[in-house]
């Protein structure tokens, strides 16, 4: 499903270059749930960013879906983006302006969807998430963890093969993070791929596996040596 | 693919903004159109034919020092003089010099004793070689003849009985037959002038006059305390041959002053007020157009640093960044058109009251549609900028600021 093989990242201000990631192997399956943990500043986001062809890689391969994906033109990755990968923030970053149908509808848009589709799966996926009933709110009318849930709605939507959360319960009351952990475990024995950053231990071990990632590289010893493995194959 | 109406839903919350950059849309197509309307009529007015070979004629006047001076013949002398001259193509002698800004008028009848529903023209008392003289064209009838022009003094009386017209006049006192071998009566008398030639233009002494190319011509000099000449030359003598013609009229008679001026440049001062109109509303339409297009290019910048992070998440929703500066584009044309349309209702209402207090040219439809047209141009390119950057905010935004 993923496969990420000697992935660098660096960033170069005036003064200073920052090694965000170095050597980063690593391999999702399909249907997998996997969790990553590290301390700050350890290149979480920046794994989760190349993940979802938010950031280019600045050397290495990663193949998604089988396809080899960092040569690809910023168009296609936009058209991959909407297509095969649902991304869950920390802040929501749910559209202030826009009503919850509306913002469900955003990437549902840039897909090209006419409305009767558009419309039967915002309806489907905010059932999903038990806020039908919210549709013409707007994003401020709701509490952070409903904010959350229209967020996976959002991400649910377009049906992807792949989500993509970065602290997605960063920002929420552990009753309320529980909460959206489930929703994720649903969605996940429904068969999308799942890899959340998260900082909450608790949450980390209810993944299927829990993968370190300490100063750029990924530490947790069984899966250095899947990828070990993946290489020699 | 067009998201109008989460864009207008978006808008509505952020509509102050974008009413006020709406609200300065309108008021600069209202003023620009309608001085723009204003500026196209000065500049048509000034570039009306004169009827003459404006740019080689001069005009000459003289005041003798002394009293009694033989006002007839030094009129006759320099006339000669000026016109032996290599060069000159005519000289002929005129009461007043055409577009100079001073000149009569006076009110013609078509029966005689009439005392109402005079027509009123420019009126010169001139010579048979006027119409060599400013190049006129004589499109009907005949010249003066020699035996035709009278010289009287100041308080004779002597009613011409022959008048060349201008066509305009000629066709606004005879409209549907020809003025050729038809009566005149000057000032409501019993003596008929015979209309003996029709000239194609002539637009007389006041170039801005509602009447202006009204004129009428009679071979008459009266002695006066001054008297002027036209001159007209070859192409490219005009101003050689006018300061040999001050030289050697100071020659022939020092006893008097003289003064010499070109024709052009008399109808230059003529257009003075207009030409500062011009170039006073031509700087208005200028720097209300570059306010305007500031206030969007500004306005869009902000609103685009105010959405950054929105960009961004749109970005990693799958938007392309021609969906990104499409959005912006669009968003301003839905803006710049609502303003353009408040504008155009502004424009008309404007226009109306110009044109019944300050009897102003009408806003022809086409010109506001033209105006709107290019305001919204101006718009669209003042987005165009603010438009790319939005474009090239990066996806990874969405995640890394909160
Ligand atoms: N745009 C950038 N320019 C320069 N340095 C960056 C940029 N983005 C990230 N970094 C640096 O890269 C390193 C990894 O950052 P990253 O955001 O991936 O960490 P993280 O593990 O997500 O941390 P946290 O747990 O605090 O979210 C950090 O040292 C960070 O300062
Ligand atoms: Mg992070």
């Amino acid at each position: 499903m993923l496969n990420m093989h000697n992935i660098r990242k660096s960033y170069r201000t005036d003064t200073v270059e920052t090694h965000a990631l170095r050597d980063f192997s690593l391999s999702v399956d399909e249907g997998e749930f996997v969790s990553v943990t590290g301390p700050s500043g350890s290149g979480k986001t920046t794994f989760l960013n190349i993940a979802g062809l938010l950031e280019t890689p600045t050397g290495g391969e990663y193949h998604l879906d089988g396809q080899e994906v960092s040569g690809l033109s910023d168009r296609e990755r936009s058209r991959l983006r909407n297509e095969k990968i649902g991304f869950i923030f920390q802040g929501f970053n749910l559209i202030p302006d826009l009503n919850l149908f509306d913002n469900i509808d955003v990437p549902l848009r840039y897909r090209g969807f006419d409305s009767k589709e558009r419309k039967r799966r915002i309806e489907k996926s905010l059932e999903q998430v038990g806020l039908s009933a919210r549709v013409k709110h707007l994003p401020a009318q709701l509490s952070g963890g409903q904010q959350q849930r229209v967020a996976i709605a959002r991400a649910l939507a377009g049906e992807p093969r792949f989500l993509l959360a970065d602290e997605p319960t960063g920002n929420l009351d552990s009753l309320m993070a529980r909460q959206v952990m489930e929703l994720l475990e649903l969605i996940n024995q429904a068969g999308t791929t799942i890899v959340m950053v998260t900082h909450d231990p608790d949450l980390a071990r209810r993944a299927h596996r829990n993968i370190q990632i300490v100063d750029g590289q990924v530490s947790d010893l069984r899966n250095t040596i899947g990828a070990e493995e993946a290489a020699v194959a | 693919m067009l998201e109008l109406k989460p864009m207008l839903s978006a808008l509505w919350r952020n509509k102050v903004a974008a009413l006020l950059i709406a609200l300065q849309l309108a008021l600069t197509l209202a003023i620009v159109s309608n001085a723009t309307v204003i500026v196209m009529e000065r500049i048509d007015k000034m570039a009306r034919p004169t009827g003459m070979d404006l740019e080689n004629i001069f005009s000459v006047t003289f005041k003798p020092v002394d009293n009694n001076y033989d006002m007839a013949g030094a009129m006759q002398a320099d006339l000669d003089l000026i016109r032996s001259l290599p060069g000159v193509i005519d000289a002929s002698v005129t009461h007043q010099i055409p577009l100079s800004g001073s000149g009569s008028a006076s009110g013609y009848y078509t029966e005689p004793n009439q005392v109402v529903g005079s027509f009123t023209a420019n009126y010169y008392q001139t010579d048979p070689h006027f119409i060599e003289a400013l190049g006129l064209n004589l499109v009907e009838g005949r010249n003066f003849l020699d035996n035709e022009m009278y010289t009287i003094g100041q308080n004779d009386r002597h009613n011409p009985a022959v008048v060349i017209v201008t066509k305009r006049f000629a066709e606004r006192v005879f409209p549907d037959e020809s003025a050729v071998g038809k009566f005149l009566y000057a000032g409501a008398d019993d003596h008929p002038t015979q209309i003996i030639g029709v000239i194609e233009r002539h637009l007389g002494a006041w170039p801005g006059w509602s009447l202006g190319g009204n004129a009428v011509f009679v071979p008459l000099f009266v002695t006066n305390k001054q008297a002027h000449y036209v001159v007209r030359t070859e192409s490219g003598q005009r101003d050689a041959l006018l300061k040999q013609v001050e030289a050697q009229l100071a020659e022939r008679d020092p006893e008097r002053v003289i003064k010499l001026a070109t024709l052009s440049e008399q109808l230059a001062e003529s257009y003075v007020g207009d030409n500062l109109m011009v170039k006073v509303l031509t700087v208005v339409i200028a720097l209300l157009t570059l306010i305007v297009a500031l206030g969007i290019v500004g306005l869009t910048f902000f609103w685009i640093n105010q959405r950054t992070k929105q960009i961004g998440v749109r970005r990693a929703l799958g938007a392309t960044r021609a969906n990104i500066s499409r959005y912006f584009l669009v968003e301003n044309s839905m803006i710049a058109g609502s303003g353009l349309l408040l504008g155009a209702a502004g424009a008309t209402t404007i226009n109306e009251i110009l044109v019944r207090d300050l009897s102003q040219p009408v806003l022809p439809l086409s010109l506001l549609f033209l105006c709107a047209l290019l305001l919204l141009s101006v718009s669209l390119v003042a987005a165009l900028s603010p438009a790319m950057r939005a474009a090239n905010i990066s996806p990874a935004v969405a995640t890394r600021s909160v």
